[in-house]
């Protein structure tokens, strides 16, 4: 967007312009009667001092480190006495101040003996002298209370009409009042939208707590230690103690260039060698040195702020420099916005440090209270681009979503095809296994039984054919199974019995049929089912081949979790602790595998197969 | 004299099959032939007359569902009975859709063969548990899905509607509905837990002939059923024009 930023970057070059417009207004001069010189007594701890001295007085000047009271005497030889009433206008007064006009009181503020109290000289003072008062010789005499490095003197004052005075105490009013009123209303506005965002942004997506962008944080923290730090030119009386309040004061400076550092770097995501957690950590350890400076500061060692000031710079300027420098040769478009505002603040503030420390002008004005305003307008222009590119990713999500959610849906169905794909081939797999074993165990064993019966020539021709009739039920059973639906108990004796019947009444047994309906049982799957066929079949084979009975009994009972199918018949028996046949082998470990209970009782007239499923 | 037909493509097993026939002296071979297109050539001729005609399924030019509702059109009265190897369910079930009325197994002795033939000539129709419990299943669930408001309703719903089907409707509907009766229902019942026909007639008090006869007049149902409601998809799926169009035209 080089539009924007062009706009951009020529509203920051229009407001230096106007800001070096105002800082110039202070120094217009006009025609009214300035006085420059004065015949001063100076007062510091109990010694008196007289000399003529030139105006303005700047007190930290002339008695670094000194607090004391001085009276300055100026003449003011006038041909023409006016009709009207005049001004007098000081451009600065204090700390605190009396001023009289040929013995006359025209006007006072402030304590006069008492140190470190109430600070009147902060502001411009317009004086006025009432129609009568002046002659032609005239003595103006002012008194003042000067705390140590509180910006005490006496400006040289000018003197005329309404008409030649008043815009030059307007112009310096406008700057030194409203413009630091303005700022202080910007920077509170500032800072508390800025606080508002920080609360309320919070990244819903983390469930851990609330996660709010520490960016919001430091601007708001920048916009009000700003705002109280020019601010207090308009409290002559701070609502601290003097003690505590100046250590406010320096503090918040600290605390705005700190913020205002860690703003830029996490604006822009900072990655240098210089790193986020460095500055941070530095930052840190220079706020807490701070407090300790300024109250050195307020117990006479002034030194100890110098350094901590200079430890501010060594923090700010690297960083500052690396910050422009790696925004110069490979920056964002945002990164290269905050470079230029940081670079701009810090010629400011080099302008007015060399204003206020090295030039002691008595009356000037600190230009860096506008300048950091551009702060709060690249928080605007952050908070409006994430807005922005918060609406179109919405826009951008809400367009794709169907498509998205579409996406997904096809990914699920192909997945649970593959699933259902792997389901059915591992059925088949088991169903082939269940077969080949079918096959195996019975149709297999009886038609190589009925080979050897063929092949050893001993057998008759109604043995073969008892064995290959008894392969054809075997498969005819096996076909019965894998129709039979699983858990259907009922089915499967039903089906046995339809199958059995033609030996059964050929062995002339007769068969008491005692089944009941009997709901699916859960556990047993298919295999399990041709398991319990195996099982009942065995039994029953049992029964005709060895018991010589005459009756079969056939029962089976659901019995609450349980389901009970028995088979007793009334013949022979056998004897159930003798090394397991074959058979009986098999049925033991098919009631394992289906996880059944079997219980075979045997004695002469009663044989009972029980098995029980759970 | 029962004169039967025999298809069976295997020349053993027909052979056996018609000895079995014409061993028995009630029973006449009519002719025996192994394929579809030879059975319907000996159907097409009025001539010949046919009471009982045994089928195997899986003949070399087709299925003998095809011989079954061939013979079941052409010669109304005969009674076709399918040679099945195993009298699986999901076979005789179909046979039974088709018109045929038991099942014979291949392993039968050449007594069983003539005995099968003559009791289902005298009304008796064999039925395993399994194929009963399928074809209750196949009634009940007839009933629920035809008929669910009805059902709802109560059995006196039921009657209504049957007898409005009665009177030529059922075309512009469902197919007409087969019902079973409260007798026939608990017949099938006792048949698919395991009981024979002489403990379910017990039971039942009745004869083990109503028992018999009660299964012959189901799978006889069944048939008429299903030819209804193949009727009826084709309509759904436009093959055939519908009744009530067919009348409006």
């Amino acid at each position: 967007m080089p539009h924007c930023s062009s706009g951009f970057l020529s509203f920051i070059r229009l407001l230096g312009v106007s800001l070096w417009w105002l800082a110039m207004v202070s120094g217009v001069q006009a025609a009214p009667l300035q006085l420059t010189t004065a015949q001063a007594t100076i007062e510091v701890d109990g010694k008196v001092q007289h000399f003529e001295a030139t105006l303005p007085y700047v007190w930290d000047w002339w008695h670094r480190g000194a607090r004391g009271h001085a009276e300055f005497e100026m003449s003011l030889p006038l041909q023409d006495i006016p009709k009207e009433p005049w001004f007098l206008y000081f451009l600065r007064l204090g700390n605190a101040y009396e001023v009289r006009l040929n013995g006359a009181l025209l006007d006072s503020n402030g304590d006069l003996k008492t140190f470190d109290r109430d600070d009147y000289g902060q502001i411009p003072r317009l004086i006025t002298i009432p129609v009568g008062l002046l002659r032609q010789d005239n003595l103006i005499q002012v008194r003042i209370r000067a705390d140590h490095a509180r910006r005490a003197g006496v400006a040289s004052p000018w003197v005329g009409s309404h008409a030649e005075i008043l815009p030059l105490y307007d112009a310096a009013y406008l700057q030194r009042v409203m413009g630091t009123r303005v700022v202080v209303i910007v920077s509170l506005l500032v800072g508390t939208i800025a606080l508002a965002l920080w609360w309320t942004q919070v990244n819903p997506t983390q469930p851990s707590g609330k996660q709010r962008d520490p960016l919001y944080l430091y601007a708001a923290l920048a916009e009000y230690f700003w705002s109280l730090r020019v601010g207090s030119v308009l409290l002559e009386s701070p609502p601290l103690s003097r003690f505590w309040w100046d250590i406010l004061f320096i503090e918040a400076l600290g605390i705005w260039v700190a913020s205002m550092l860690m703003f830029s770097a996490l604006a822009v995501g900072w990655r240098g060698r210089f790193s986020v957690v460095r500055l941070q950590r530095a930052l840190a350890a220079l706020l807490i040195a701070g407090i300790g400076c300024a109250v050195a500061a307020q117990w006479g060692y002034r030194g100890w702020l110098t350094w901590w000031y200079a430890g501010l710079g060594v923090v700010a300027l690297p960083f500052v420099a690396l910050y422009c420098w790696s925004a110069l040769r490979n920056g964002s478009h945002l990164h290269r916005l905050v470079a230029a505002a940081l670079a701009f603040n810090l010629l400011v503030g080099v302008r007015d440090w060399a204003v206020f420390r090295v030039q002691m002008t008595l009356g000037g004005n600190t230009l860096m209270r506008y300048s950091s305003v551009v702060f709060g307008v690249l928080l605007a222009y952050i908070v409006f681009t994430r807005f922005r590119e918060a609406s179109a990713q919405v826009r951008y999500l809400l367009s794709t979503m169907a498509l998205q959610v579409a996406a997904k849906e096809q990914e699920l169905q192909s997945s649970y095809e593959r699933l259902e794909l792997l389901a059915r081939e591992q059925e088949r797999v088991n169903e082939r296994t269940r077969i080949l074993r079918d096959l195996h165990d019975g149709v297999g064993s009886h038609i190589s039984a009925a080979i050897r019966q063929l092949q050893s020539g001993r057998a008759s021709n109604d043995e073969v054919l008892h064995t290959l009739r008894d392969s054809l039920d075997q498969i005819k059973l096996s076909i019965d199974a894998m129709h039979l639906p699983a858990g259907d108990v009922t089915g499967l004796l039903a089906n046995l019995r339809y199958r059995l019947e033609p030996k059964l009444q050929a062995a002339d047994i007769e068969l008491l049929w005692d089944v009941d309906l009997i709901d699916p049982v859960e556990r047993l799957d298919t295999v399990g089912m041709r398991h319990l066929q195996f099982m009942v079949l065995e039994s029953l084979s049992n029964v005709l081949q060895h018991a010589h009975a005459s009756t079969l009994r056939i029962e089976a009972r659901a019995q609450g979790r349980w389901v009970v199918v028995r088979i007793a018949d009334n013949g022979v028996g056998y004897d159930t602790t003798r090394p397991l046949r074959k058979g009986l082998l098999a049925l033991h470990e098919r009631a394992k595998t289906i996880g059944a209970a079997l219980v075979i009782r045997s004695r002469a007239g009663e044989t009972v197969v029980e098995i029980t499923l759970a | 004299m029962w004169r039967v037909l025999i298809v069976e493509d295997d020349a053993q097993m027909r052979d056996f099959f018609a000895a079995s026939v014409s061993r028995c002296d009630r029973l006449e071979l009519a002719a025996s032939m192994g394929s579809v297109g030879e059975a319907r050539a000996w159907l097409d001729n009025a001539k010949h007359h046919v009471d009982v005609v045994l089928v195997d399924l899986g003949l070399p030019d087709g299925s003998g569902l095809e011989v079954i509702r061939y013979a079941r059109q052409l010669h109304p009265e005969c009674e076709p009975l399918v040679i099945s190897m195993f009298g699986d369910e999901d076979n005789v079930l179909a046979s039974i859709e088709a018109g045929a009325l038991g099942y014979i197994h291949k392993d039968s002795t050449p007594e069983n063969v003539a005995e099968t033939i003559l009791e289902m000539k005298q009304g008796a129709s064999p039925i395993s548990p399994m194929i009963a419990r399928r074809v209750l299943s196949k009634y009940l669930s007839m009933h629920a899905t035809r008929w669910p408001a009805q059902l709802q309703q109560g059995p006196a719903a039921l009657k209504n509607t049957a007898s409005a089907m009665g009177d030529g409707q059922a075309g512009r509907n469902a197919p007409e509905p087969v019902l079973l009766s409260g007798k026939e229902q608990e017949v099938l019942e006792l048949i698919a837990r395991g009981f024979s026909y002489a403990e379910t007639a017990r039971l039942q008090g009745v004869s083990v002939h109503t028992v018999r006869t009660h299964i012959k007049s189901l799978y006889g149902k069944l048939a008429v059923h299903s030819k209804n409601e193949a009727v009826y998809e084709a309509v759904k799926l436009g093959l055939l024009p519908s009744y009530s169009s067919g009348r409006a035209n």
